[in-house]
């Protein structure tokens, strides 16, 4: 079958989709890329400026700094919603036993990731208002210290990752039930006539093959935390020193400051960490998927 | 061991229900009673006055109808904000959805030259933080006038969902046997009948819990929906998130009861959808690395 018509037919698949992307990433990157080399703005002309946006990109501390409250960021959340997500799992897992109304349980635990972060990160303002805030009530009432939620340099950045806990462990959770569920029984059964302890089994059996889906998760989920936004912009703005991560830093610049070649220095740079990233993700997919293919 | 699985459950889902119920609690309170300064949480389901210094507040389905009223200075209601994202991420998840499983079909049966680098191409698009790009898209959008449109967000949010489409849809496709077409084409279907009327019949689970994930992310976009509908533009396409948080430091008061009314109306489809193919969910999130 290997004619003109299937070639076409090939490209008529995968065709609409690739053109699309490369519409939309390639021709944007390659536009960003000239432009981190000027000093545009939104108005005016712009001039060729070399590697300087780099240099500043470089020097600047507002960069260091977005780097590295990123990297917390999705450090910190990323590894509390997995521990968090996966001890529910755990305790949710059909082996665990029966458990009435499981499946209403499991679902109403999913709504915290259907809504929106932009729009709950606003509700949180209200809740955690330092006066008039329903948690620092509670708090009063019992006679507690209250703090500044919002407004403490140092908390508003525990504040915005506690939301994102909040939002995203129920998605660990579910890539975590996935796994379990998928973990054969009679392996359970063979261990149990070994007569090998709790422990034992779930650190020998439960826990290894869990472990390439929730690597799989934490890749996922870290990708996400990279991009943070929409919380940071509902919690403390764009450029707070404390909670400004690399999406907030480049929203600030070009948005704010009107720095297009600048902020487009930025975007290359975050770039380069994707790709990286992305290396990573695609290798470690492409293992577990051709693995068991072979297994079945 | 059974109880500790218990009180993990109940512990967890004590805390993690507090902010949604304190939503749908202020969506039924009066303006004020949502930032008392002594906590309202008893409400009563009378006209008649309350002390001030009460738990109990008037509940009021208030909030709910007033999302209906024309406000601000477009002159428009929650509902028209509603509507955007309606049309917005229904167009683009039906869109990629469809696209992504065309591409998959084809990444997944036929030789296609390149055809790993093809893929690790589509799935790095997923990697790039959205913002990194704003500024050509926001450059091509200006130069071909579709800032303040539907379609300049629906081709985004298509974008954006492309990658995870094409991925979760071969991890799909990947399992439907190729016998079932062989067999079609053996009776005398082309390749592409078989696509029709064998492939795709087989993977509208897939095809159900792909969309779900798209939906939840084009319905919740904020950074686009913002900066491609800027404030002194007309803001023809802005969607919930973005009206929402246009809100924040109101001149006259954050609205909070209409707030809550409307993020809970808001995640109601979102809700219902999932609910549609809670079966196969777990399927779905796994990228087509467990065979159930």
């Amino acid at each position: 079958m290997v004619d003109e018509r299937s070639t076409w037919m090939k490209l008529g698949f995968v065709g609409p989709t690739l053109l699309f992307l490369i519409a939309l990433n390639i021709f944007p990157l390659a536009y960003t890329i000239v432009l981190s080399m000027t000093d545009a703005e939104f108005v005016g002309e712009s001039a060729y400026v070399g590697s300087r946006n780099f240099a500043a990109v470089f020097t600047e501390q507002s960069y260091a700094g977005a780097i590295r409250t990123t990297g917390l960021f999705v450090f910190f959340a990323v590894s509390i919603e997995l521990l968090l997500g996966f001890v529910l799992a755990l305790a949710l897992s059909e082996r665990a036993g029966r458990m009435p109304g499981r499946t209403p349980i499991l679902l109403a635990l999913l709504v915290p990731m259907m809504l929106s972060p932009a729009v709950m990160g606003l509700f949180f303002n209200l809740i955690l208002n330092a006066n008039y805030g329903i948690v620092n009530q509670a708090l009063r009432a019992a006679g507690l210290p209250q703090p500044l939620w919002l407004t403490d340099q140092r908390l508003k950045f525990v504040t915005i990752v506690m939301i994102d806990i909040w939002m995203w462990t129920p998605f660990m959770m579910l890539i975590s039930l996935a796994g379990l569920n998928a973990i054969p029984k009679y392996i359970y059964e063979a261990a149990q006539i070994d007569r090998a302890g709790r422990w034992t089994i779930f650190r020998r059996i439960t826990l290894p093959m869990c472990a390439p889906l929730l690597v799989l998760a934490v890749l996922l989920r870290a990708t996400d935390a990279l991009k943070q936004f929409d919380l940071v912009m509902a919690i403390t703005g764009p450029n707070d020193a404390s909670t400004q991560t690399l999406s907030a830093l480049l929203y600030h610049t070009v948005f704010r400051s009107g720095k297009l070649g600048l902020g487009s220095a930025y975007a290359i740079v975050v770039l380069v960490i994707v790709i990286a990233l992305a290396t990573v993700f695609t290798r470690y997919i492409g293992s577990i998927q051709r693995r068991q293919n072979g297994l079945t | 061991m059974k109880l500790l699985r218990y009180l993990v459950i109940v512990v967890y889902f004590g805390v993690a229900v507090h902010p949604l119920a304190w939503m749908a609690m202020t969506s039924i309170k009066p303006g004020p009673a949502a930032i008392s300064l002594n906590a309202k949480f008893v409400p009563a389901f009378t006209d008649q006055p309350i002390n001030p210094t009460s738990i109990r507040f008037n509940a009021s389905l208030d909030a709910y109808r007033s999302l209906a009223q024309p406000k601000g200075s477009g002159n428009r209601s929650f509902f028209s904000f509603l509507g955007n994202t309606i049309i917005i991420a229904t167009i683009s998840t039906i869109t990629s959805v469809l696209l992504g499983t065309s591409c998959a079909y084809g990444f997944s049966r036929f030789r296609i030259p390149g055809g790993n680098d093809w893929l690790f191409f589509i799935l790095s698009t997923r990697f790039l933080p959205p913002l990194a790009v704003v500024v050509p898209v926001l450059v091509m959008w200006r130069q071909f006038e579709l800032t303040n449109t539907h379609l300049g967000l629906i081709i985004l949010y298509t974008s954006f969902n492309l990658s995870l489409s094409v991925w979760l849809m071969k991890g799909f496709i990947d399992e439907i046997p190729k016998a079932y077409e062989e067999a079609a084409m053996v009776d005398g279907y082309s390749q592409m009948q078989a696509f029709f009327r064998v492939v795709l019949p087989q993977a509208t689970t897939g095809m159900a819990v792909t969309a779900v994930f798209c939906l939840i992310s084009a319905w919740n976009e904020f950074g686009f929906a913002m900066t491609l509908n800027p404030p002194v533009g007309q803001q023809r396409a802005v969607t919930v998130p973005a009206y929402f948080a246009g809100l924040q430091g109101n001149i006259t008061g954050v609205p909070w009861p209409q707030i809550a009314a409307g993020a809970l109306l808001f995640v109601v489809p979102i809700i219902v959808f999932t609910l549609l193919v809670r079966k196969h969910l777990l399927r779905g999130v796994t990228f087509g690395t467990i065979k159930q």
